[in-house]
């Protein structure tokens, strides 16, 4: 017995499948062209988390800004450190410029060269602060950097690498995503971070708000490698970020505390000679009178403190700075 | 296999080329449709490691879970060989306990894998309160995907040949592809074999109107849940996911947790129809605009339709119905709901999400609420009852969404906080822009009384209209493809 028979022919099936599939195709030339035209906003891709934090800092960097006073670093200088109150403390305004653990010194040197060109004359200090764990790696991860870079050049920042990302790319989706979307729609934040702060939007309100400043929500046990040291390459990226230091303005740098038993007992003296190499690769003068560590309970993760221990710690900081400029 | 993944787009193409070279034999037609539905569930990974499905040794892992494929080939086949025996067998008696077999069979291994731990972890904490200090136990069981679906199928299948409703098969192939027919197979609708059996002995007649219809269901179905359901889900997520609540939060993410169930069990249910009319067969409509509905016994009559007349038919009816007095009826209709909210899954808040319901049911048929009060007919009062009929059925949401018992305790207290976090503007403003497409299709379909209204329009603005949802899918897909709740169900 026959399985089936199908009334209708090949030509009049092809409408039905094609004029959906033409439909798909204009919306891609047209995003493609709204973009070559500049017919459709810059690109902001801030689509998740990390891309929110990275692009808030890397607008605030290319923005006006009345900061004299600017910190630079991995994710426990935008974690660890309240701006906000550090400037209330020193009694100059203060712009936390960190990011998450996926740039490095060479992206936080572009960030200063950024803030410098947009406020000149206005930048007295650079704070430059790194968790340990950050230090020993070799390189920042393309896909961030590329996606900073991006922003600054007004670019759309395409994944390329894997089939769909190619035809993402084809079919405007990333311009769609990075240029509409993320402007039109405030998107939900995932996990800890959707609960604390909510939706893109809001998390950069709140950033804002605090001068660059985030807290952690999402506590994870201690773990990871308790092993530091100073990656070779970040020598010639010290070197680089002290090229981006405008003449007159005094540049510190400090390392973020490590949980004092999950560090083990030598970690303050072997902090204590890495931080030396660094400030001389940098020409930098040593935050030395920073806790190297801090009890294990004030963590939520191996580098981020708990809300409740940042006001104590920012303190010590400011404490630190005050010293140095006496 | 998830309909919204990478991988199901290629199995359909290539299986749409064989369905095609094979168009000359009926029993080859249905060999395809059987090895298709077993590769099908074959790849697909249990929930509780579904981060295998995506990996690259996905066909390792595929015949990793042929255990679990060999239990859904061995419950059929087992029912199969009672349906025929029960078709031939003349004595009451013997034949009773042959349906009895089949029943204690197919709910045995259903109850073993979906209820074994839900019992020994309540049974030991029951223990522990009464003082006597019982060390936690459980067997740690995975939950074999659809398998709620499909023993629900076959079972109604032996049934309706108990009952002689229906003549058993004597095509093996036959009965096999009605038990796992792809489209339907994880997450219903749960068919009837009087209905969708015979499709699979005779030659079947494909019309463009089919196709039309089955291309339109697909994208509409893809667009529910790849563009609404996906992004409704992190909303909803946010406030359950949270230990802290306010009556804003709870409101907001209960209407969105409604939402995201809703569009992501009907786009299921939309794609499965389109893709059986697409291959020239008809299965059920699972859902008819339950979020229209103005009373409760409507909104069952509009909600997982297959589940709900299944239970009614095979649960409801053989307990007695409503023909034992309104004390019986009562009985019947909360156990009977009570059972339909275990069967998606072994917890208290189904078992609570069932009494809700079943309460509200029969509460709906006590004496005042036959009093005819003039109101209810007027265009005030109906929209008074949809309210009132949402509010329940939402707050029946909340139940089914819940964690635990403290979740609910806490969530109903919060109704009264009016203290509302930093987000809710931008959660307000998702909720929007993602509920107006749904409202604008439903609104729509709810005045033209026709759920396929779109199909009524222009040919080219229909077309465009499908563009315009193929191109709001890509934008929104996730190339790892968001799970449907229902299968875990």
């Amino acid at each position: 017995m026959k399985s089936h028979t199908c009334e209708f022919t090949a030509k009049a099936l092809a409408p039905l499948v094609g004029w959906p599939c033409v439909v798909v195709v204009a919306f891609a030339v047209l995003m493609h062209a709204g973009a070559s035209l500049r017919l459709l906003p810059a690109p902001r891709p801030t689509l998740d988390t990390e891309r929110t934090v990275l692009l808030h800092q890397a607008d605030a960097a290319q923005s006006m800004h009345d900061a004299e006073i600017i910190l630079l670093g991995d994710s426990s200088c935008l974690m660890n450190i309240s701006a906000r109150q550090l400037s209330t403390e020193l009694g100059r305004p203060v712009l936390n410029l960190g990011t998450f653990s996926f740039l490095d010194v060479n992206a936080h040197a572009a960030m200063l060269r950024r803030y410098a060109q947009a406020n000149p004359g206005k930048l007295r200090t650079v704070v430059l602060l790194m968790h340990a764990e950050s230090l020993r790696r070799l390189s920042a991860e393309p896909y961030y950097v590329e996606a900073l870079t991006n922003f600054w050049s007004g670019q759309d920042h395409f994944t390329t690498g894997t089939t769909a990302g190619q035809i993402n790319r084809a079919l405007g989706v990333d311009i769609f995503k990075g240029r509409l979307l993320s402007r039109a729609l405030p998107l939900p934040l995932g996990g800890a971070y959707g609960r604390r702060y909510g939706f893109t939007r809001d998390l950069e309100s709140a950033l804002t708000a605090e001068s660059g400043s985030a807290i952690d929500p999402d506590p994870q046990p201690l773990t990871g490698t308790a092993e530091y040291r100073l990656a070779p390459t970040l020598e010639k990226a010290s070197r680089t970020l002290r090229t981006a230091v405008p003449p007159g303005v005094t540049l510190f740098v400090g390392m973020t505390p490590a949980p004092e038993r999950f560090a083990g007992a030598r970690y303050p003296a072997q902090q204590a000679g890495m931080l030396r190499q660094w400030a001389d690769w940098l020409g930098a003068t040593a935050l030395t009178n920073l806790p190297p560590t801090l009890p294990d309970a004030d963590f939520v993760r191996t580098t981020h403190l708990s809300e409740g221990v940042i006001p104590a710690y920012t303190s010590s900081l400011a404490k630190a700075l005050q010293q140095h400029r006496r | 296999m998830l309909f919204n993944s990478g991988i199901f787009l290629q199995f359909f193409a290539a299986f749409l080329l064989l369905y095609w070279l094979v168009r000359g034999s009926l029993s080859r037609r249905n060999w395809l449709i059987l090895a298709a539905s077993y590769l099908f569930y074959g790849w697909w990974a249990p929930v509780s490691d579904s981060s295998e499905a995506n990996s690259a040794d996905a066909l390792v892992t595929a015949i990793w879970h042929c255990r679990f494929l060999a239990l859904l080939v061995a419950t059929s086949l087992f029912d199969f060989f009672i349906a025929r025996r029960l078709d031939t067998l003349q004595s009451p008696k013997q034949r009773k306990y042959l349906l009895a077999a089949s029943i204690v069979a197919n709910l045995g291994v259903l109850g073993f894998f979906k209820y074994a731990d839900f019992f020994l972890h309540s049974a030991t904490d029951a223990l522990n309160a009464l003082g006597l200090s019982v060390a936690p136990r459980t067997l740690g069981l995975v939950l074999p995907v659809g398998i709620s679906f499909y023993t629900f199928q076959s079972m109604s299948y032996t049934i309706d040949v108990y009952r002689r409703e229906l003549s058993a098969t004597r095509s093996l192939t036959n009965f096999l592809a009605f038990v796992t027919f792809f489209p339907q197979l994880v997450a219903g609708p749960i068919e009837r074999a009087r209905h969708l059996l015979p499709q699979f002995e005779r030659t079947r007649v494909i019309t463009l109107p089919m196709v039309e219809e089955g291309i339109w269901l697909i994208l509409w179905g893809m667009f529910k849940k790849v563009v609404l359901a996906d992004n409704f889900a992190p909303l909803a997520d946010m406030v359950f996911g949270d230990q802290t609540y306010s009556a804003a939060t709870v409101l907001l993410g209960t209407l969105a947790f409604g939402l995201q169930i809703y569009c992501d069990f009907s786009g299921y249910s939309d794609i499965a129809r389109g893709t059986a009319r697409v291959l020239g067969f008809d299965i059920m409509w699972n859902f008819n605009l339950p979020y229209s509905a103005t009373s409760l016994r409507e909104f069952w009559q509009r909600w997982h339709i297959s589940l709900s007349t299944w239970l009614r038919d095979y649960l409801y009816i053989p307990l007695g119905g409503n023909r034992l007095g309104s004390t019986r009826t009562t009985v019947n209709l909360t156990l009977t709901m009570l059972l339909g909210g275990l069967w998606h899954g072994a917890a208290w808040n189904f078992v609570l999400w069932g009494l809700w319901h079943g309460t509200g049911l029969a509460l709906t048929r006590s004496p005042i609420s036959n009093f005819q009060f003039p109101i209810l007919n007027s265009k005030v009062g109906r929209s008074l009852a949809w309210l009132a009929t949402m509010l329940f059925v939402f707050y029946g949401w909340l139940l089914f969404r819940a964690t635990s018992l403290g979740q609910i305790t806490a969530m109903t207290g919060a109704l009264g906080n009016f203290t509302a976090p930093a987000w809710i503007t931008s959660f307000v403003i998702n909720l929007i822009v993602f509920t107006l497409p749904l409202a604008a299709m439903e609104l729509w379909q709810h005045k033209t009384r026709n759920l396929l209204a779109p199909l009524a329009l222009p040919r080219w603005l229909l077309m465009t209209l499908q563009g315009a949802l193929l191109t709001a899918v890509i934008l929104f897909w996730d190339k790892k493809g968001a799970t449907f709740i229902y299968f875990q169900f």
